[in-house]
């Protein structure tokens, strides 16, 4: 008797059509996460790099945005408040995109 | 004075650790907490530990299933406010804003990583998690990849986090018995052992949740309501702290500070000052900060503990949706905490480590609210930490009770044994936290401060490759948590021995080592993949194929239609 088909899960190539929409919703909020985290962080540094101090002083420690400095406020809270968004926009682009092809409790999913 | 600075071990006080000790600055005098039996505030603390016991009295279980995952009943914001609390400890109520004070800028890291972990989290395995819907997450890699070698190692790591974990707390613990009661060490230790330990054995997942729920509201509104005072004193309308704040901190960095404090800073002084919340003034570099975001990232998305709140949702919409909450609620926090820290350099520009220490505690008295909200700040830090102890107990019992003796020892056993193994092993395991905490190994320090760096070289790895690549086998999985493991391990022994390379400036710092070993440890885990390909038998694909049809709600294969 040949050996039964196996599952086939990829994240980058997801097999079904219901993964590919999961795998489609993760992506993009994967990449806005990765630009928080380390983008941010990232244009800081390269800003700072021109101070001769070597301390990082920019135009971002210098601008002032809602009475903080703009390098403060994106660390402290444009990137949590972002994360935040971040769970509600990959809820609502669940609902959307993924829920209508699926059963929740996965008892008969459509292809 | 302050006598009671350096008891407040955690991550915070692990940086505080390579700090000079405290230069005595103008404003000292109004960060001091004072010990010995306050009445007003232990009646208060009594009343909320009453309320503790009586709610699991009232949530009590008869089953395994009640046990472990609260009958997986649990509501978005109820989970959400658990999420929180389970996350919230002890520490992080009391030494994020001491760690901000120090690190400025840089300790945002531990904000956004903190936080930015719950993300991936969401993203890759908090649906998939639920759907798998069993207990523990030893169980969940160890039926996906169908071996007990691989049940077993990452049962370790949850009960070797569980207990140094708890252990730490028993630190913040001590710290406000001792604060409140005029109690020693030992005894808030036993004290605080057994409130947990009475509501968790009898009730056991469902209280430890219901209690949690109630703990975040006490922690965050006793956390919250000093800032609002404060900031009045500090100059601001007092309409909204967290954004008021910015203010301050721009004025800090142009040397501005509080009239007690001299009103103005110059010279050194105001270089020292606007130097903390420069990027890199504190003496982080850019791969330092990457590092130690990634590393508390992965670690937060591998943290056994956090993870099993999935299992005890209704379903995958509520699994989903109380991640959200549980952010918005850790997130009302860490908005908060840098307001504090950024008041006390108001205050006291240039105070060190045991300024940084008392913050919080000290905060009631800077706002002049009166002894009985100082008993109410310290049921939140109690709240905290007692919240925290219970999860991590929970889930290291759970792995030895369930992953170990009703999966591996006894699989014949029945729901009444198994549910009176967890009891015993709840209470083995709170027995055992009790004698660390009285006589701290020495390692205990170390391993809380590598908890993130384990679980996100180990665990994380290990399930989101079970959850999203099929290929992965067990010989895989086990190369992948072998190396995670003792990369970490390495890198703990580097930095004990004070090697530079693994230091905190160094090149693989231990705390911060994720970023270069987490990746690694998933490239092993396919390359062995894909080279045992062959070995993995028939049986064994079945039964992970059956795990991953789970996962993915893929339908079970219909006879002779191929699988697409």
């Amino acid at each position: 008797m040949p050996a039964p088909r196996r599952v086939e899960v990829n994240f980058f190539r997801p097999s079904t059509r219901n993964m590919r929409r999961e795998a489609g919703v993760a992506w993009t909020i994967l990449a806005i996460w990765a630009a928080l985290s380390f983008g941010i962080p990232l244009l800081i540094w390269l800003a700072g790099l021109t101070d001769p101090g070597k301390l990082g002083r920019s135009f971002m420690t210098d601008t002032i945005f809602l009475g903080f400095p703009l390098h403060y406020w994106l660390i402290a809270q444009g990137c949590t408040i972002g994360y935040v968004l971040l769970c509600k926009l990959y809820c609502s682009l669940w609902d959307r995109r993924v829920k209508p092809y699926s059963t929740v409790s996965g008892k008969s999913p459509r292809w | 004075m302050v006598t009671i600075a350096r008891h407040l071990c955690l991550v915070p006080t692990l940086v505080l650790i390579c700090l000079p000790g405290a230069a005595l600055g103008a404003g000292e005098e109004i960060y001091q907490v004072e010990q010995g039996f306050k009445l007003i505030p232990a009646i208060i603390m009594m009343a909320t530990l009453a309320l503790y016991v009586g709610v699991g009295f009232l949530s009590k279980v008869s089953d395994t299933s009640g046990y472990w995952v609260a009958g997986q009943g649990i509501g978005k914001y109820g989970n959400g406010a658990a999420i929180a609390s389970d996350w919230m400890s002890a520490a992080s109520f009391m030494g994020v804003a001491g760690l901000l004070y120090l690190k400025g800028w840089f300790g945002l890291g531990y904000i956004i990583g903190w936080t930015g972990g719950y993300v991936l989290l969401l993203v890759l395995l908090a649906a998939q998690l639920r759907r798998f819907g069993k207990f523990t997450i030893p169980e969940f890699l160890g039926d996906r990849y169908d071996s007990h070698a691989v049940r077993l190692i990452a049962a370790s790591v949850t009960v070797i986090i569980a207990i140094t974990y708890s252990t730490a707390q028993f630190k913040g613990i001590g710290l406000v018995c001792g604060w409140i009661f005029g109690m020693s060490y030992t005894a808030s230790v036993f004290f605080a052992a057994g409130v947990v330990c009475a509501y968790m054995l009898i009730s056991g997942m469902s209280g430890v949740t219901r209690n949690q729920q109630i703990q975040y509201v006490i922690l965050i509104s006793a956390f919250l309501i000093p800032l609002w005072i404060l900031i009045r004193k500090a100059g601001g309308t007092g309409i909204l702290p967290q954004l008021e704040y910015g203010r301050i901190l721009a004025g800090l960095m142009e040397g501005h500070v509080a009239a007690e404090a001299g009103g103005r800073l110059t010279g050194e002084d105001l270089i020292e000052a606007s130097k903390v919340y420069l990027p890199w003034g504190t003496g982080g570099t850019i791969y330092h900060f990457i590092a130690l975001v990634f590393t508390l990232m992965v670690g937060t998305a591998g943290l056994p503990h956090i993870m099993i709140r999935f299992y005890t949702v209704k379903n995958e919409d509520v699994a989903r949706r109380s991640v959200l909450w549980g952010l918005f609620f850790i997130g009302l926090l860490y908005w908060s905490s840098p307001v504090y820290a950024a008041m006390g350099k108001f205050w006291n520009p240039l105070g060190g480590a045991q300024v940084a220490d008392v913050i919080i505690l000290s905060a009631p008295e800077r706002a002049g609210l009166g002894q009985a909200f100082l008993g109410y700040l310290a049921s939140g830090a109690l709240a905290a930490g007692i919240s925290t102890v219970a999860g991590l107990l929970l889930a290291g019992a759970s792995a030895v009770a369930h992953d170990f003796y009703a999966t591996v020892l006894r699989p014949e056993s029945n729901d009444r044994q198994r549910l009176f193994v967890g009891r015993l092993f709840t209470a083995i395991l709170c027995g055992i936290v009790i004698v660390t905490a009285l006589y701290p190994p020495a390692l205990i320090a170390q391993i809380v401060a590598m908890a993130f760096a384990i679980a996100g070289n180990t665990i994380f790895p290990a399930c989101v490759l079970a959850v999203w690549y099929s290929k992965a086998n067990k010989y895989g999985a086990l190369a992948g948590m072998t190396f995670g493991l003792t990369m970490t391990l390495i890198a703990m022994a580097g930095w004990m021995l004070r090697i530079p390379a693994f230091g905190d400036t160094g090149i693989l710092p231990a705390t911060s080592s994720a970023l270069i070993v987490c990746p690694l440890a998933f490239l092993i885990n396919i390359i062995v993949s894909n080279l045992t390909h062959e070995k993995v038998t028939a049986e064994s694909a079945m039964k992970m194929d059956d795990i991953l049809r789970r996962l993915h709600n893929i339908p079970d294969e219909v006879e002779g239609s191929g699988s697409r």
